[in-house]
């Protein structure tokens, strides 16, 4: 029996110390944490390495010559003859998520890859797959996303803070999703509360570009069709200095340096003061 | 077919005009010449068209009213717009036609208030 094999393209002579190619590439196999195991066309398990083992909880004599099938779930739809029928045709499937279920009946999460298995005449003689719970990283996956739904819903509050005023703390970056759901908020709540002013502060927005600018503006024109009177404030110098280096031109907008600033504004829009309960202005 | 019936009230000295939801390009057109002929038969001071109940806008519309608060203004009277919907003014906003110019209210009532009280709508600054 030759030793001589390809490694990863490059031809090797030898295995390794005391194990010829065969023995080398079976015992990667062998010792790999994904599930790794061959079957028959037609679909029944040929081997199954210690990976499999530990994924499932079926011994190799337990799997060995059982159809693949024993690996899905009841009651799911069963994927396993398309992907038998695609390799067949030499097709490989890859990063393939679907539920597959253990020896004690729990199901799992995993992504698979299921490769043809060619003889020396390069006939197509079974398949390989290679599998990986991927339990933990859907988790995470998950959570991240309503992690980010929850910071879309958090932070863009619009809040009556008068008859005819609201105010609508900005906080962290605005991208053009954030920006879109912010200015129908935002409109909606002038309808809803009748309000004729509106303050958008944007003390707690650290940075702004290009894009951000155009979303401003895009509602603070859209708060003046609706009929209201839209304040920029909490303009910070490092965003005053980037609006005025982007040449964006603010010389329709109100702007102010601080909420309070705002508030000032605001309050003579609506006719109105605030005086001390002793009679003092 | 939806209805195109363009409303056209006075009251006191202002006009109020109402546009159906889905205005098509004819009705557009006839808004002008229905303000025209009822400024003359009138001379109200003011104009308060009501678009309260307009779903969709698109540019011709906006031309249209622009030039109609122009022709108010030139016969001495004033315009304003009353009652866009939020989904109507982002789109009015994005496909940028930003009725420059004309004064806007929330509320047909606003919109009186704003003709028949014309305190320098304390132009913010």
């Amino acid at each position: 029996m030759s030793n001589k094999g390809r490694l990863n393209g490059k031809a090797v002579v030898n295995g390794i110390e005391g194990l010829g190619m065969q023995a080398f590439l079976a015992a990667i196999v062998e010792s790999s944490d994904d599930a790794i195991y061959g079957k028959s066309l037609e679909g029944v398990i040929l081997s199954w390495n210690h990976g499999a083992e530990k994924m499932y909880g079926y011994t190799a004599s337990e799997a060995l010559g059982r159809p693949v099938g024993m690996l899905v779930p009841a009651g799911s739809p069963d994927e396993v003859p398309q992907i038998l029928e695609r390799v067949k045709r030499g097709e490989r499937v890859d990063h393939f998520e679907t539920v597959r279920v253990r020896k004690s009946g729990e199901p799992f999460d995993v992504s698979i890859n299921v490769s043809p298995i060619r003889d020396g005449s390069a006939k197509i003689v079974g398949a390989s797959t290679v599998a990986r719970d991927i339990t933990e990283p859907k988790r995470l996956r998950e959570a991240l996303t309503q992690r980010a739904k929850e910071i879309l819903e958090v932070s863009t509050p619009v809040l009556q803070v008068w008859e005819g005023m609201v105010v609508a703390p900005f906080i962290g970056t605005l991208d053009t999703q954030r920006a879109q759901q912010f200015m129908e908020r935002l409109l909606d709540r002038i309808v809803e509360t009748n309000s004729s002013v509106a303050l958008l502060d944007v003390t707690g927005v650290p940075a702004i570009d290009t894009r951000t600018a155009q979303h401003l503006i895009e509602t603070i024109t859209s708060v003046r069709l609706l009929g209201a009177q839209a304040v920029l404030t909490g303009v910070r110098p490092a965003i005053a200095q980037t609006l005025a280096h982007l040449g964006i031109n603010l010389a329709d907008v109100v702007t102010r340096s601080s909420l309070a600033a705002g508030l000032r504004v605001a309050l003579d829009a609506l006719n109105l003061k605030i005086s001390s309960q002793d009679g003092a202005a | 077919m939806t209805n195109q019936i363009i409303s056209v009230v006075r009251v006191r000295d202002t006009l109020m005009v109402t546009l159906p939801a889905d205005p098509d390009d004819v009705t557009v057109a006839t808004l002008q010449e229905e303000v025209l002929r009822a400024m003359e038969r009138y001379r109200p001071r003011g104009l308060v068209l009501d678009i309260s109940g307009v779903e969709t806008l698109d540019s011709f519309f906006v031309r249209t009213v622009t030039e109609t608060s122009h022709m108010v203004g030139l016969m001495g009277g004033r315009t304003v717009i009353a009652g866009m919907r939020p989904s109507v003014a982002i789109t009015a906003t994005q496909l940028g036609l930003t009725l420059h110019g004309t004064l806007t209210a929330l509320t047909v009532d606003r919109a009186l208030d704003l003709l028949n009280h014309p305190r320098p709508r304390r132009r913010l600054s």
